[in-house]
């Protein structure tokens, strides 16, 4: 192949090289530009009893303030409910309450401090025991009454918003024929994206009753979709609202969906004519986007002695914020999937997503399966121990293979798993013991598979449009975003290889609703897979169209002819050549003067006809909700120094399944920069939130972010390629999974290294040295929490007052 | 070129600087941020805004070829003193350190890249062949959150090699 | 963020100038040097000066300079101005070859971005308890340099804290440098910070010892009290005695006497307490082995 499998020069490095890549924030409006600041809640659950804003209208420069009042709409993505700004009652500390629009960002924020808001204070729900007991304070007393898709289940009159439950085959069953069962709970606090780029907007509502919006988003028509449903009670439909997107500064699900964007698209309508800007500050960052929501989960697996699994009943409780209307897709998403990349005849799954009132939850790389892993291949480890059997060779035994039936009922696609986890041991060297020439420090090593779905709709579908110009140089417009993760390279590549252009002679343009057809959003690690089906059928129309106007044109049958470097050519006449450059613009010129033909274009779109969400709701049985599983596995070691509890990640290693690398080395920095995201969730970032539901650590200096002191000794990539059929050229996504395993292999090195078990998340080099001297962790941290639970893992009583 | 010495609340002085090789005259207020003002009134969009407290180096300029916060600096303070942004260092063609991370293909969402690059070139000014760990620290204030560093440390490491 | 707060801004060409403005404002004026800790509160509302006093057109303020006396080469004092910059330090020939712990520890002090306008006096200024300059300058025994209407004055380091964010200065008085006597024995020294990882981060805690030649010892910790502490019971039990398994346990016994580590954010007292032992114990051992000559260069990290 000409351009699949290589790894040419992003096409859009030298614009970040040379500092000439525009992001949102770096166009210019000129000096009508007005700027927002937002007042927040400093409470986590209160009653707004009045809103204030006459002394900051009087301040001169602020030309609007704005609340809940002139906006009573409420918006989501799976379920509408959240508030542009609330007008009854807030749900977390820092949500917006009231915004100020002035000319100027320091009138702002002065005039913002003069807004008075009265609250009413509600007793919080900031314990997952007592948001599900029977004495509980209702988060959404109208949960009831929310627009929602169909296959999330809501209970009315409790804080569960959503609860996917799977069942196959019969657990209790499969536990009585086990030779062991083993049970245990897990814990992952919450955490923050923290991509560069601050979420920032800049909304125009033109004096025709036109919204553009200028976004830093992941997802341009999916926030002209929820703003277009949201603003429809003001007579605004999908034609009059467009969404641009300029490069985005890092997304990694922070940047998808609708958050904080829609303030900007109330303030600009609110002040027609004029263009505001809303730019988040670090903190609001942390507090007010989404962030990836905190779990407690219990496994309790069932193996025979051979190490078969006979059974899985994986229970996970959820802190997913005051608001849920994406993140209970994450929930969702992982109440299909929670058996992890195994062959489990019987399956119990109940994933419960809980109303709390922190911060609203989403997506965040991994969607769900970063959380869970950490349980279940803890857990996988330590029954491997406890039968007396290798932890690799435990997992290869049970590890899901093409065909096998998936926890839902649906059939699992090709994946190489066992070429992964031999690749990711042998790399590894796993089963040989390293010993460090430091007496203080202690060497493990630590292993994992892992597996993840896209989770989308049944109907994320992709387009592209194709042109080509004089020079048979080829435009793609496409809505999938370039995020850093490189689509537009490999969406190029994808063209090139059908139609022979270089990839240097290939533009793809950053989207505009406007201009560029539609795409569901850049989530899911979807897109080299949908787009690229889109782009491939976009290219290959072009192609069937070059070969029909030659065939018109010079006679020359179409199916004897093809392309090669940019020029069409015949199998059966070495003497025909003919350059694209000479008729893809102009057409062919006949003997008699006329022309044949003309600018060439070409149009694909991909839609995933085969899925299905429509299931049993008490069973998730039916439906084909996920489109495919990417597979792989991953191993670390670790040195850990027995006196300070510090750890060194000498070798991380991760093994994953493309399908097809249309370009490898982009999956190596996927795996290069997932591995050290990952890595940063198991050994530094540390979410802290007081006993009031304030965030302790919204900023960089008490939220550790991984620096270049940081990186792993060694990270060693590994690419398998087991096809995708339905994939373009065989590819399938990566780049959410490789952040995946790196908490369970942290675990599992340290276990293997120390003998402790740490079974909640951060695993720090402070709770490692206090473990070693005797010391629990929890029993000492204080009364700061990383996510909706006080109190150890193991009191934690899964139980719901829910009837269903 | 004279220094403000005295700049009241609310009321704009004028201070001159080098930006980039150009004197360059703007109004600021004392309580102007050096990075608002690049951006702002100076029409710089390399140097950027990820944390405003000193934390990311998203911001990072050169000030007198060293590299600073910009976001923990006054307008006021640099009056007479020499800027560099990116915009600059490319005004001649690509740097061997831009061509090396371009070999390396070593960014992806590319917002770290202009404090990355100016804190990597200041380093390579005073240290033409640095070892891995002193292209380590000198990066290591310019948080990255997509590459994990290894191939911008190749590219720093690969263009020292080259002198 | 942007600046709401508006202020005035002066930059006085002399140092009189500026007592004379800090002296009229008293604590309406904030100092400006570097502006790493300065900018921040201010921006985020913490600090709403009515004047900022930009000091770095004040000459003479930004030098590293090792004055002996004429007659007695082996005493001498290093001054560090107001001015100078942990970059300044960090590449200064002086510290390298006279000073080396104060070299090892700007290495671990932030980022380069921030080190090159960080100043030392501005951080011994700020008095946050975990600031890295306090504790390394306690145990060289030096002292503040102050100047302000009443003319010149020194404050040895053990009296300039008074708690977090808190010193001795008065109003109208500016520091103008830190003066720090050149050890008149032969010493070594090594510097011990406990952070979250090893990018850029503020001191969990931190350890400096200095150990002179003859068995004499300093000991200092940092952000395990509300101010930089010398162990002045450790050093009393160290005194005189030959370096061994038996006696570094014994010390490490006494530093629940010596500190009153907390818990927050950053890290549990018991973890201060358990840290301070380990890092107690490695920093003494480096001390000593540097003294001899086969210790561990400094800059390497023990932890």
């Amino acid at each position: 192949m000409n351009s699949i499998g290589k790894s040419p020069q992003r096409i859009d490095l030298l614009e970040k090289v040379t500092g000439a890549a525009t992001y949102v924030d770096d166009i210019d409006f000129g000096a009508r530009l007005l700027h927002a600041e937002v007042v927040e809640s400093p409470h986590a659950h209160a009653l707004i009893k009045s809103i204030d804003t006459s002394a900051a209208e009087k301040v001169p420069g602020v030309v609007r303030v704005i609340t809940g009042k002139d906006f009573p709409y409420r918006f989501g993505l799976y379920m509408q409910d959240r508030f542009i700004f609330p007008t009854d009652r807030v749900r977390f500390v820092g949500e917006q309450v009231a915004a100020v629009v002035a000319r100027d960002a320091k009138t702002a924020k002065r005039a913002a401090k003069l807004v008075k808001v009265v609250y009413k204070e509600l007793e919080p729900v900031l314990d997952l025991t007592k948001a599900l007991s029977d004495e509980l304070v209702l988060v959404h007393p109208d949960l009831g009454n929310y627009t929602r898709c169909p296959w999330f289940f809501p209970q009315a009159g409790t804080n569960i918003a959503h609860w996917r439950k799977t069942r196959k085959g019969d657990v209790e069953k499969a536990f009585k024929e086990a030779d062991l069962v083993f049970e245990d709970t897990y814990t992952v606090p919450r955490y923050s994206h923290c991509a560069i780029e601050p979420h920032v907007i800049v909304g125009l509502y033109d004096l025709t009753g036109r919204l553009t919006l200028w976004s830093a988003s992941q997802s341009p028509y999916t926030q002209r979709n929820v703003m277009a449903q949201a603003l429809a009670p003001l007579g605004l439909s999908h034609k009059d609202i467009r969404v641009v997107t300029p490069y985005v500064g890092g997304g990694f699900g922070g940047k998808a969906g609708v958050s904080m964007e829609i303030i900007c698209a109330a303030l600009a309508i609110m002040v027609k004519g004029q263009p505001v800007k809303v730019r988040w500050s670090r903190a609001q960052e942390f507090y007010n986007t989404y962030q990836r929501q905190g779990v407690i989960a219990r496994i309790k697996l069932g193996v025979k002695k051979d190490g078969t699994i006979t059974g899985i009943e994986h229970t996970l409780h959820w802190d997913a914020g005051g608001y849920v209307e994406y993140g209970a897709n994450v929930v969702n998403a992982v109440g299909l999937s929670a058996t992890g990349p195994y062959r489990i005849p019987n399956v119990k799954i109940d994933s419960v997503c809980v109303y709390t009132n922190l911060p609203p939850s989403g997506p965040y790389r991994g969607f769900g399966y970063s959380e869970f892993h950490f349980g279940l291949e803890s857990h996988m480890t330590r029954v491997a121990q406890k039968l007396g059997i290798d932890a690799v060779e435990f997992r290869k035994k049970n590890a899901i293979r093409e065909g096998d039936t998936l926890a839902y009922g649906a059939k699992m696609n090709p994946c190489g798993m066992q070429e992964a986890i031999d690749r990711a041991a042998k790399e590894i060297g796993w089963g040989k013991k390293e010993v460090s020439k430091d007496p203080n420090k202690a060497i493990g090593k630590g292993f994992a598979c892992f597996w993840k779905a896209p989770a989308m709709p049944p109907n994320a579908a992709s387009c592209a449009f194709t042109k080509f110009n004089e020079d048979g140089s080829l435009n793609i417009t496409i809505s999938g975003m370039e995020i850093g993760q490189g689509l537009f390279t490999v969406m190029a590549q994808v063209a090139s290889e059908i139609l022979t252009v270089p990839v240097e002679k290939i533009r793809v343009e950053l989207p505009d609703t406007d201009r560029n057809p539609y795409e569901w959003q850049t989530v899911g690690s979807h897109v080299t897979w949908g787009c690229g089906n889109a782009v491939k059928a976009a290219a290959e129309e072009m192609r069937g169209k070059i070969f029909e106007i030659v065939e018109r044109a010079h006679g020359i049958r179409r199916d004897s002819l093809y392309l090669e470097n940019e020029t069409v050519k015949c199998r059966d006449r070495a003497d025909f050549e003919l350059p694209l450059r000479d008729f893809v613009i102009n057409g062919i010129q006949t003997k008699h003067g006329n022309f044949l033909g003309g600018p060439i274009l070409g149009s694909g779109m991909f839609m995933p006809e085969f899925t299905s969400a429509l299931s049993d709701p008490e069973t998730s049985q039916g439906g084909h909700p996920n489109v495919h599983y990417t597979v792989g596995a991953a191993a670390a070691t670790v040195e850990v120094d027995k006196q300070t509890g510090k750890m060194r990640v000498l070798k991380a290693t991760l093994a994953v399944d493309a399908g097809k690398a249309i370009n490898p080395e982009l999956i190596n920095s996927q795996i290069v920069g997932g591995v050290l995201q990952g890595l940063a969730t198991v050994l530094y970032e540390d979410i802290r939130f007081d006993h009031k539901g304030k965030l302790l650590n919204a900023n960089f200096t008490d939220y550790k972010i991984p620096t270049s002191l940081d990186m792993p000794v060694e990270t060693v990539p590994i690419i398998i390629e087991t096809p995708q059929p339905d994939g373009p050229f065989g590819a399938r996504g990566v780049a959410e999974h490789t952040m995946i395993p790196a908490a369970p292999i942290i675990a599992n090195a340290i276990d293997d290294a120390l003998g402790l078990r740490m079974k909640t998340l951060p695993i720090t080099g402070e709770k490692v040295a206090l473990a070693l001297n005797g010391i629990d962790y929890e029993n000492v941290k204080g009364s700061t929490m990383g996510f909706c639970y006080v109190g150890h893992a193991d009191a934690y009583k899964f139980k719901t007052s829910a009837k269903r | 070129m004279k220094s403000k010495s005295t700049t009241s609340r609310g009321i704009r002085a004028a201070i001159t600087l080098k930006l980039n090789g150009e004197t360059r005259r703007v109004d600021v207020e004392p309580n102007d941020i050096l990075l608002d003002v690049l951006r702002e009134s100076l029409g710089l969009k390399s140097p950027k805004i990820g944390c405003e407290q000193g934390d990311c180096g998203a911001c990072t300029v050169l000030l007198d070829g060293k590299s600073v916060r910009a976001c923990l600096i006054l307008a006021i303070e640099v009056d007479g003193h020499e800027i560099a942004t990116l915009e600059g260092l490319t005004a001649d063609g690509l740097t061997d350190l831009q061509k090396a991370l371009l070999e390396h293909n070593s960014f992806q969402c590319g917002f770290c890249a202009p404090g990355v690059v100016l804190s990597a070139t200041e380093l390579l000014n005073n240290h033409p062949t640095p070892t891995e760990e002193e292209a380590k620290e000198a990066v290591s204030g310019n948080l990255c959150r997509c590459t994990g560093y290894k191939p911008i440390i190749e590219a720093i490491l690969a263009a020292g090699r080259k002198r | 963020m942007a600046i709401a707060h508006q202020f005035e801004y002066v930059k006085p060409g002399t140092l009189r100038e500026g007592i004379r403005t800090l002296a009229r404002y008293g604590s309406r004026a904030q100092v400006l040097a570097g502006g790493t800790d300065l900018i921040s509160l201010i921006s985020d509302d913490k600090l709403l000066p009515e004047i900022v006093v930009d000091i770095k057109g004040i000459p003479g303020l930004d030098k590293i300079e090792l004055k002996r006396e004429p007659a007695r080469a082996t005493v001498g004092v290093l001054t560090i101005g107001a001015l100078v910059t942990f970059s300044d330090l960090r590449e200064s020939p002086v510290i390298a070859k006279k000073f080396p712990v104060i070299r090892e520890m700007t290495g671990w002090l932030a980022s380069v971005g921030i080190r090159n306008r960080a100043t030392m006096v501005g951080n011994l200024c700020s008095a946050v308890p975990c600031c890295d300059s306090g504790p390394i300058l306690q145990v060289y025994d030096a002292s503040m340099l102050v100047a302000g209407s009443n003319g010149k004055r020194k404050v040895p380091l053990n009296e300039w804290f008074v708690g977090p964010r808190k010193t001795v200065l008065k109003r109208g008085e500016i520091a103008t440098g830190v003066a720090v006597p050149l050890p008149k024995k032969k010493h070594a020294a090594c510097f011990v910070k406990l952070r979250r990882y090893e990018g850029e981060d503020l001191a969990q805690a931190s350890v400096t010892v200095l150990v002179f030649a003859g068995n004499s010892y300093r000991v200092s910790f940092g952000a395990v009290a509300p101010r930089p502490v010398r162990g002045e019971k450790i050093e009393a039990l160290l005194e005189g005695r030959e370096l061994t398994d038996d006696l570094i346990r014994q010390a490490v016994k006494l530093l629940p006497e010596e500190i009153a580590p907390i818990t927050d954010i950053r890290a549990t007292k018991e973890y201060r307490l358990h840290m301070t032992g380990v890092m107690l114990e490695r920093g003494l051992r480096a001390a000593v082995a540097r003294l001899n000559g086969n210790g561990p260069e400094y800059g390497t990290s023990l932890i």
